[in-house]
């Protein structure tokens, strides 16, 4: 247990101080890979999501559909809310900040060129994907990924992300994180479609929206609206206290690390 | 700016989600080139999808038109993941009959925004949460973290699901497997049942006839000496209470409330004139401009929940609210991404009247009442103004000292108008020219007035209006103390005021569960009448009482199932003393002759209250007014619930010669059934029969159907019937030889009788009497059946419904209930479903009724109060700031429930509480983020993990509820010899109610309960925080 704790602190320790504040509006296309071609998926779409945190209530539905639905092992995530007690440096007045994580599915992913077998490659579409027939479970993509969006699974030993849950974007059906999003924060949808709501809502919010680590150049394709600038980087914070006592105060960490 | 605070932003529990992100790549370095391709792991079921669920339907997005798939099936019933009771549509996979997810039914108001209309068909209502025209968003129908996690209950190690006996002693943890039967005769007839000596059975205490107690004849039957409890009503009280109440006629049921939200919805009921059933309000959020949550958190928590954080969420972006969150502790509610649209107002626990009363003595001081509207005397004159309900601020109060009727309205027989009582004995106000004149009789009146009146007699009796009194008593406390008493600057006082009557009548005050403290009836009847002042019930944009439910367990269109043959009226006095007046009673009459002084009385007697589950146990187990000699108990558990209880009578309860029988039903043993005798096993959600209802704040008229969408797991009967709640009291009822039950226990409406052997005999003739009422339901097309998974269903209404209710039943359970439409949630301005009765400023019962301790009046409105104890003295009197230096309060959990611990779905996102520290506290006392620390209070004390926040009001500790658990598979228990490990992970974290502590003041024992209502405190315990 002590290992998920130290190596917690340990990427706090090298959190850039200071946030970057970078809208959408001004983020480069430059490539930082060499991409692959992609395969597979509808060329004609692009799939992305748009976080409208303002929406967003912190309850956590979407962390445990997506975990049902697509059978994450226990205590890891292929999205979860990351929540955030944080002080507005103009009024002093607390507040609580919720950031909903996933894989970014960035334009230019880094997680993609680092496979040394070609198992996890980008659809024409846009998604992100592992395929697991191939995958060799080495974990250079996990440790490509800035976002931390990406966990060895330990049943199939191979990398484990969100897809979007394309199985259901093909049948015509929300992913399963956006269908259970009770504020109605997370909208997804084709933004070559100018008729889609996310492209509307792109347009109308254009200069508002966010990404996460922009200065990274991975372009993601998944957008905040009501982002906290200083959650663009990572944030320096205080860890929250995660690991569970006994009776006797004696350790006992977090049950699901020792999977 | 306080440097010190600067970049103190805090991961909450959730945040650790990112260690978990990260310990995932700790394991692979180990793993790495197992092959040139592919892994030695196990394969998923697909390369690229992994071991994703197959899609439970396929949507062509040209045609619309939804194609399902046959591995799968999709049905509509109700989520017992909270109180909320939200209507689902389930996943279900029909090859392993094993529940897939969760999601919300479009259907539903709890889980959908503007809910779908019932005239369409289930295929389109489905299509509205598809990607089909981009539809899914709006139109989406969610379920929560815990309505998703719920779905292992059923396969949950830990569920019980055999009739179990206890072999060892009570609490002991060993059990021993029998059958139904065996079980049934046991409980029923008694004897030497284990080895301890004679138990009675029911059939002993089945004696409607003969006085319990002789010597005390308003003590009622002894069939008194069954209490019955139950967790809420899930949808199966009527059936319950058809046994308890109706066939048994026992006075002693109780359920959870009054450990729950007991002081907020007496408070609520005393404005709204409803102490009977205590209706509450809840803002209608999609109108309101401005919002005071105090001790209510809409997202973070709440009922109905779900419903509330998407209405929040919804107007705090698109609408024009702006609200402010009152709470000891920071909260979800408050999002910084609406900084702008929502704020955090710090209060220590157990002082909200102070807030009320300076926000009321602002209102009036800066004249933002809504002066027209509450002017209007009566009903006719509020109407003919377009107003939907009328006041009775204009109402003159008797204020005399020592009068009679001291505290009650002027009535026109106490100026010999009339006979007291009569039809036309009207209350009197003063219209403008100072005349005393009927209500009745005018369309306005003077809203401030105090003066003599003569009687009939000649006396020279004071009378004032209720608005008056109301002021006076807002004006006895300067804003200094107030602000002193619960923290708040006076300047934030004056910032909420004005907002409040800046927004006048889209202005609007909720609380709920923060009023569970020491003062927390005067403090929720000072916050609501705030609603009275702004004038906003009834409002669209202001205060609603909601649409309610439907009732298929009455005497319904098509079955009586609220009479039968031979029924029982429980009477005599509740085992909680409630609703009965003190001075009734032959104790206080003895007492009186015998030249004593009656008070206090041994133990609180509560005319107001509605009989609480607090006193009941207690009591019961004390013997006053009397003892009990069986107990059964439905999913319930105030030993984990109720504050202080456990040290209390955990003693008495593990004793057979306090309690004899307790018989427990369940589908889990929890820190209560763990003392049970026997345990009979239970459905779990999914699984169950029943109606559940609204919540208020659901503005439209709703009821969910939940009927066994997967075959129970547990043992059957020897009939064949899943053995539940439902087939237990059957069963007893039938044993019994109750009307009620068995043979020609229902009765049709054209006079026939039908037997009452099975749960569905009761549950389809409710959802028949659901499926006539008003206009009939349509019948259901076979393609409703299809897409609504009813096929497992139709046998069932076929065995037992006549063919013309076949079809609006199944269409009742295609769309998992009986719901108004959308469109009926408003008219114009107004709700469209409005509470109808005179709003109260004063309140003549509470007004008249005399506290069984003090033998002191209540005061009939609105007052600041501190904390006190069953005596009336104040709590600090006896645990001083200087012993006893800070406040413990708890706070609900956005994820966890009361009784979800066994799920590891919601324990990997959080898996206890740390208890929460002011930072300036914590450097006081050298306490580290992360440190352990001990809460001392005295009655018990917890041990646990402190969270160093500036996100709490200095001085207070802030405890989220449901963990420290110590049972619901927290430990082992032996049955037939083999153990079912216990779980410790379950038992982590603590639980505030571990610091609760009996009430020094009363004779026979209770734990610390508000005065008023007999609510359980948990806000506001006096504790000391030692560092480890």
């Amino acid at each position: 247990m002590d290992l998920v704790k130290r190596m917690f602190m340990g990427q706090l320790a090298r959190l850039a101080a200071g946030a970057a504040f970078v809208p959408l509006a001004s983020v480069a296309h430059a490539k930082i890979n060499e991409q692959p071609p992609r395969r597979g998926g509808d060329p004609e779409k692009r799939w992305a999501m748009l976080i409208d945190l303002r929406r967003c209530i912190g309850c956590q539905a979407c962390t445990v559909s997506c975990h049902l639905e697509n059978d994450a092992p226990l205590g890891k995530f292929r999205t979860i809310v990351s929540q955030y007690e944080v002080e507005d440096e103009a009024t002093g007045d607390l507040s609580t900040f919720f950031l909903p994580r996933l894989c970014n599915h960035c334009d230019n992913p880094p997680c993609v060129p680092v496979c040394p077998v070609q198992a996890t490659y980008q659809q024409h579409d846009g998604i992100v994907v592992v395929d697991s027939d191939r995958c060799v479970g080495c974990g250079y993509c996990v440790q490509a990924c800035p976002y931390d969006a990406r966990f060895i699974n330990e049943h199939t030993q191979t990398a484990d992300k969100c897809t979007f849950c394309t199985h259901r974007l093909e049948a015509g059906l929300s992913p399963a994180c956006v269908e259970s999003c009770v504020g109605g924060a997370r909208i997804i949808g084709d933004i070559l479609d100018p008729d889609s709501t996310i492209s509307k809502m792109m347009d109308e919010h254009y200069s508002d929206l966010k990404v996460l680590q922009p200065e990274k150049g991975t372009h993601p394709h998944v957008f905040y609206l009501g982002m906290d600038d200083r959650f663009i980087d990572r944030p320096e914070a205080l860890a929250s206290v995660w690991d569970v006592r006994g009776e006797d105060f004696s350790e006992m960490g977090y049950e699901f690390s020792g999977h | 700016m306080d440097k010190s605070r600067r970049n103190l932003l805090k991961g909450g529990a959730a945040a650790a989600g990112a260690a978990a992100f990260v310990a995932g790549y700790s394991e692979p370095l180990s793993r790495m080139y197992r092959g040139l391709s592919g892994t030695s792991g196990e394969k998923p079921k697909h390369p690229i999808y992994g071991n994703a669920l197959e899609p439970e339907y396929t949507v062509d997005m040209g045609t619309g038109d939804i194609t399902p798939n046959p591995n799968q099936r999709v049905a509509f019933t109700v989520c017992y993941g909270c109180t909320t009771k939200c209507g689902v549509r389930v996943r279900i996979d029909n090859r392993s009959e094993t529940v897939l997810r969760a999601l919300g039914n479009p259907y539903n108001p709890l889980s959908s925004d503007e809910h779908v209309d019932e005239a369409t068909s289930v295929k389109d209502a489905l299509l509205t949460t598809t990607l089909y025209q981009d539809q899914g968003w709006s139109k989406r129908s969610t379920t929560c973290a815990r309505g998703n996690a719920m779905i292992a209950q059923i396969s949950s190690p830990h569920r019980v699901t055999q009739c179990l006996k206890r072999s060892g002693k009570r609490g002991e943890g060993k059990w021993t497997a029998i059958n139904f039967e065996q079980l049934i005769e046991e409980i029923v007839e008694g004897g030497d049942l284990f080895g301890e000596g004679h138990v009675d059975g029911l059939a002993a205490i089945n004696d409607y006839e003969t006085p319990l107690d002789p010597e005390n004849p308003e003590y009622g039957p002894k069939t008194n000496q069954l209490l019955v409890m139950e967790a809420t009503d899930y949808g199966r009280s009527a059936l319950l209470r058809r046994f308890s109440d109706k066939a048994f006629g026992t006075r002693n049921y109780g359920h959870h409330g009054s450990y729950c939200g007991l002081a907020f919805r007496m408070g609520a009921g005393a404005m709204l004139n409803d102490l009977a059933r205590n209706a509450h309000v809840k803002p209608d959020f999609e109108e309101a401009t401005f919002a005071l949550f105090v001790g209510s958190a809409p997202s973070q928590a709440g009922n109905p929940f779900k419903r509330q954080g998407r209405l929040i969420s919804k107007a705090r972006v698109d609408g024009d609210l702006e609200y402010l969150v009152v709470d000891p502790a920071l909260n979800a509610s408050v999002a910084r991404s609406t900084t702008k649209r929502s704020r955090w107002v710090p209060i220590r626990p157990g002082s909200d009247s102070a807030l009320g009363m300076a926000l009321i003595r602002l209102l009036f001081e800066r004249d933002g009442i809504a002066h027209d509207y509450l002017a209007y005397p009566n009903a006719a004159a509020a109407q003919a103004a377009g107003e939907a309900t009328n006041t009775n601020a204009t109402h003159l109060v008797i204020t005399s000292e020592g009068h009679p009727r001291q505290g009650a309205f002027l009535r026109q027989s106490d100026l010999g108008q009339t006979e007291a009582g009569a039809e036309d004995d009207g209350v009197l106000v003063a219209d403008a020219n100072g005349n005393i004149v009927p209500a009745a009789e005018v369309t306005k009146a003077t809203l401030f007035w105090k003066g003599d009146v003569a009687t009939a007699e000649g006396e020279q009796i004071e009378v004032q209006t209720a608005l008056n009194l109301l002021r006076a008593s807002a004006m006895e406390h300067e804003l200094e103390t107030l602000s002193e008493a619960c923290g708040i600057p006076i300047s934030t006082f004056r910032r909420i005021a004005a907002k409040l009557a800046e927004h006048g009548r889209t202005a609007v005050v909720d609380c709920h569960g923060g009023m569970m403290s020491g003062a927390g009836f005067d403090a929720a009847f000072a916050l609501q009448i705030l609603n009275v002042l702004l004038g906003n019930v009834n409002h669209a944009g202001g205060s609603a009482h909601g649409g309610g439910s439907f009732n298929g367990t009455g005497a319904g269109p098509r079955y009586d199932l609220a009479n039968f043959e031979g029924q029982r009226e429980p009477t005599g006095v509740f085992l909680s003393r409630s609703r009965f007046p003190y001075e009734k009673t032959s104790e206080f009459k003895r007492l009186k002759e015998a030249g004593q002084n009656p008070y206090p009385a041994r133990a609180p007697w509560r005319k107001l209250a509605p009989p609480t589950l607090t006193e009941h146990l207690p009591s019961a187990l004390e013997g006053y007014p009397y003892p009990i000699k069986a107990l059964i108990g439905v999913m319930c558990n105030p030993i984990y619930g109720q504050t202080g209880l456990r040290g209390l009578i955990e003693e008495k309860l593990r004793d057979p010669s306090v309690l004899p029988l307790y018989v427990a039903v369940d589908g889990f043993i929890n820190e209560t059934s763990t003392f049970a005798d026997y345990i009979v096993p239970d459905s779990v959600m999914y699984e169950v029969w029943g109606f559940t209802g609204s919540w208020s704040g659901t503005l439209t008229k709703m009821t969910t159907a939940c009927w066994p969408i997967v075959e129970p797991r547990q043992v059957k009967t020897a009939d064949g019937e899943p053995v539940s709640m439902d087939s237990f009291f059957i069963a007893l009822g039938k044993k019994l030889g109750l009307p009620g039950f068995g043979a020609d226990a229902i009765t049709d409406a054209q006079g026939n009788k039908h037997s009452l052997d099975r749960a569905e005999d009761f549950y389809l003739r409710a959802a028949a009497n659901l499926a006539f009422t008003g206009d009939v339901l349509a019948d259901a097309t076979e393609e409703d059946i299809a897409f609504a998974g009813l096929e497992r269903l139709l046998p069932e209404l076929e065995a037992t419904l006549p063919p013309d209710e076949r079809g609006p039943v199944a269409r009742l359970y295609s769309r998992g209930g009986r719901y108004q439409t959308f469109d009926a949630a408003r008219q114009g301005d107004r709700l469209g479903n409005t509470w109808t009765r005179e709003l109260c400023v004063w309140n003549e019962s509470v007004a008249t009724t005399v506290d069984s301790m003090s033998g002191k009046r209540l005061h009939g409105t609105a007052r600041f109060m501190v904390p006190k104890m069953a005596d009336g003295s104040a709590m600090r009197d006896h645990y001083p700031e200087e012993e006893w230096p800070y406040l413990a309060f708890s706070y609900k959990s956005n994820v966890m429930n009361s009784y979800a611990i066994g799920l590891e779905r919601l324990r990997m996102i959080k898996p206890y509480n740390p208890m929460l520290v002011n930072r300036r506290d914590a450097e006081r006392l050298g306490i580290k983020h992360g440190g352990e620390v001990v809460l001392q209070s005295p009655g018990g004390e917890v041990r646990g993990v402190a969270v160093v926040t500036d996100g709490v009001m200095e001085g207070c500790i802030g405890i989220e509820h449901s963990y420290g658990h110590k049972e619901l598979g927290a430990r082992e228990h032996v049955v037939d010899g083999e153990a079912v490990a216990g779980n410790r992970w379950i038992a982590a974290g603590v639980n505030i109610n571990d610091l609760g502590f009996a009430d020094p003041t009363r004779e026979v024992a209770g734990t610390w309960l508000e005065g008023v209502s007999g609510a359980a405190v948990r806000q506001g315990l006096p504790v000391r925080l030692l560092k480890v």
